[in-house]
């Protein structure tokens, strides 16, 4: 009975210690880890200033407008671009421009092309038709 | 405990004494060290619980935390008013050698000048054979050239790490800026002006804002610039301010110079032309005269003066630039621009009482914008009578821009004046001190909304931005008398008229007249297409709306200027 106990102390003792160490070792391996994270984070923290500069020096204005001369048509905006409030949107074509017939049910796409159409023939009358339909409102 | 209870009660019931074996000496030793061991494990296991059971211990753990370690760099950023980067410290590597390593200098030499194009080869050579220890070849390197170097491999070569200030933009805002020696010491502009503050231990990771607005700041160069070239100008100057506080949106001197590299960059292109040059600025101060009169009630907008004939005044002779040779209205002397009509207004008001509300204004004191730049303003110590005659139309007074643009932007923000300030502070404007009345400022604004829509600034009008503003034109004093030739023509427009919140000044120095402006080289030709297109760019970014103009505004004072 008593070399029992003994033997059951021995092997707790044992596993404890074992346990012990794994567990400081675990820990030890975490310790690095974290400092390895930090030193990551510094790092990071450094370039990001080094990144951010570029950034700026790669989107300041002037290279941001010989890009846009190279690859886009983008011109400075008019006032006439912007739009001020809400109530300056024209509102969207009601049916009496589309006239009814069956290209109401057309995709939106279909229905702009048109629209551009109609606008060619007639810009003078389409722009009064489209203050008409702002008065009415959008059905 | 067992086994002691029983031989307590053992001795307590045998009374005779007996000398004890050595056995039970041995035994009651024994049991004196297990009971120690067993106190020590009762106490270990009842701590081991306890500790179990408590709450974790905040401020124990702290001790263990691993702090990141911070980006530490010996001067702070400066930023403008978005955060946008302007300049900022970064680690470069500087390249130095051990020449008593090196074992074919003619060969190192040699491959190093191919890196280095700006090295010459001979000397490297000759350095690189040198019986020191330790040379530096180049400082600041690339992170290329420091790449290609280390693919060299060569072990003599070594690095150090330094710091370099950037300026990602370049010479955009490169006067307000300005610029630092090698070992980070500013020299120029905002970086001279805040040096202490800059290099400041504990405070280099909390960013310098300032008041520019780097897409304000490229508009307004890029516009200067185009205008530059198109009237082959020797120089140019410009600024945007927001009037009610006083902040520089941009500053812009042309010609300008990269703060990155200033090595071998000429004293013309570092004069800062927006806060050290002065300049006689011409009929644009017929806004002050006209400010003084009204606010003292000296006269009103219903009076006028007599314009048929040049004024003679001792030796002078007063000219009008663009004659009407008529009676002329307050509203259409201030739109047609007419010195003679000023000239009188001002002798109305008084010489004395001229300088009072010019130096009031801060028209005779340097600017205090945060620059060691600061031109202080030129006038004649005597002010006679000839002098309140033409300095009430900008001659014989010389300013800086930035004190124009300061004091325009007192009369029309309601007649408060705030010093201009380079730094973000929104609230600048508790500041200001009041210069005129509300109601004299109202008034100056429909005059300057005249001269753009029915007077001499007529191309600055950006549609829907209701600009408002007042050309300027003088010759160039040289040798004691004036240059025809030469002019200096500016334009300071300030807009929306209805609610001024943003001045804009263009100068250009010596423009010449083209084509496209039939040969005219006046402020209003050269100048006002400038502002006209900077609004027109910048107003979008700076959220004022277009809007449709109430003419109601300016219709009683539309009336009294007739068109012939």
């Amino acid at each position: 009975m008593r070399r029992l106990f003994t033997c059951i102390a021995a092997l707790c003792a044992l596993t404890s210690g074992a346990a012990l160490i794994q567990l400081k070792y675990a820990v030890q391996e975490q310790a690095e880890n974290v400092e390895a994270i930090a030193r990551q984070i510094h790092q990071d923290q450094e370039s990001l200033r080094i990144l951010e500069a570029e950034w700026a020096y790669l989107t300041s204005p002037r290279t941001l407008q010989e890009l846009s001369i190279e690859f886009l048509a983008l011109m400075p905006p008019s006032s006439k671009q912007v739009v001020g409030s809400v109530t300056e949107i024209p509102l969207r074509r009601s049916r009496e421009v589309v006239g009814g017939d069956t290209s109401v049910l057309l995709s939106t796409a279909d229905k702009k092309s048109q629209k551009n159409k109609q606008k060619n023939k007639q810009p003078s009358a389409n722009s009064a038709g489209g203050k008409q339909a702002t008065s009415e409102g959008n059905t | 405990m067992a086994t002691l209870g029983a031989r307590s009660i053992s001795m307590d019931l045998d009374h005779t004494y007996r000398k004890p074996t050595p056995l039970s000496v041995a035994r009651s030793r024994l049991m004196v060290g297990v009971i120690l061991f067993m106190t020590a494990f009762v106490l270990m296991s009842v701590r081991t619980i306890n500790l179990g059971m408590a709450a974790p211990l905040a401020n124990r753990t702290a001790e263990r935390q691993i702090v990141v370690p911070p980006v530490v760099f010996s001067r702070s950023d400066i930023v403008d008013r978005n955060g946008e980067v302007l300049a900022v410290n970064l680690q470069t590597s500087s390249l130095y050698a051990n020449p008593q390593k090196v074992k074919d200098p003619a060969l190192v030499a040699e491959q190093l000048a191919g890196i280095l194009p700006e090295l010459s080869r001979a000397e490297l050579e000759q350095k690189l054979s040198s019986k020191k220890n330790f040379i530096w070849i180049k400082r600041k390197l690339t992170p290329r050239q420091k790449w290609q170097i280390n693919a060299l491999g060569v072990p003599a070569l070594n690095f150090r790490a330094e710091e370099d200030r950037l300026y990602p933009h370049g010479r955009l805002a490169a006067h307000a800026l300005g610029y630092v020696d090698i070992d980070g010491n500013g020299l120029a502009g905002v970086e001279h002006y805040f040096d202490e503050r800059l290099s400041e231990a504990a405070r280099t990771s909390e960013p310098l804002a300032l008041a520019l607005d780097i897409r304000v700041q490229y508009a307004l160069a890029d516009e200067l610039e185009a205008a530059m070239r198109a009237h082959q100008a020797i120089g140019a100057a410009g600024l945007v301010m927001d009037v009610r506080t006083g902040e520089v949106l941009a500053l812009v001197s042309m010609p300008d110079f990269d703060p990155n590299n200033v090595r071998g960059v000429g004293d013309a292109q570092k004069f800062n032309r927006a806060s050290k040059g002065v300049y006689e600025l011409g009929s644009t101060f017929k806004t002050f005269t006209f400010a003084n009169a009204l606010d003292d009630r000296v006269a009103t907008l219903d009076d006028g003066y007599d314009a048929t004939k040049p004024l003679k005044i001792s030796r002078f002779l007063i000219r009008d630039d663009h004659p009407k040779k008529r009676y002329l209205s307050l509203p259409e002397i201030f739109a047609f621009s007419s010195n003679i009509g000023t000239a009188q207004l001002a002798l109305d008001i008084g010489g004395e009482r001229q300088q009072e509300f010019m130096q009031s204004i801060g028209l005779l004191t340097p600017s205090s914008v945060e620059l060691t730049e600061v031109g202080a303003p030129m006038y004649p110590a005597n002010w006679r009578k000839v002098s309140t005659m033409t300095i009430s139309y900008g001659h014989g007074i010389a300013v800086s821009p930035l004190q124009l643009a300061t004091g325009i932007s007192a009369i029309v923000n309601g007649g408060t004046l705030n010093s201009a300030t380079l730094l973000k502070n929104k609230d600048a404007w508790q500041d200001g001190q009041r210069v005129i009345s509300p109601a004299t400022s109202r008034q100056m604004r429909q005059l300057l909304r005249l001269a753009v829509t029915k007077g001499t600034g007529g191309r600055s009008d950006a549609t829907g931005y209701r600009v408002g503003g007042k050309t300027g034109t003088a010759e160039k004093a040289s040798g004691g008398g004036y240059a025809k030739k030469s002019l200096i023509s500016s334009f300071m427009g300030v807009y929306p008229m209805d609610d001024p919140q943003y001045a804009v000044f263009a100068l250009l120095d010596e423009p010449k007249g083209t084509k496209e402006t039939f040969g005219f080289a006046g402020g209003g030709w050269v100048a006002a297409p400038v502002v006209k297109n900077v609004i027109l760019r910048t107003a979008p970014l700076l959220g004022v709306l277009p809007r449709e103009e109430d003419k109601g505004l300016y219709q009683n004072i539309a009336l009294m200027i007739e068109d012939d």
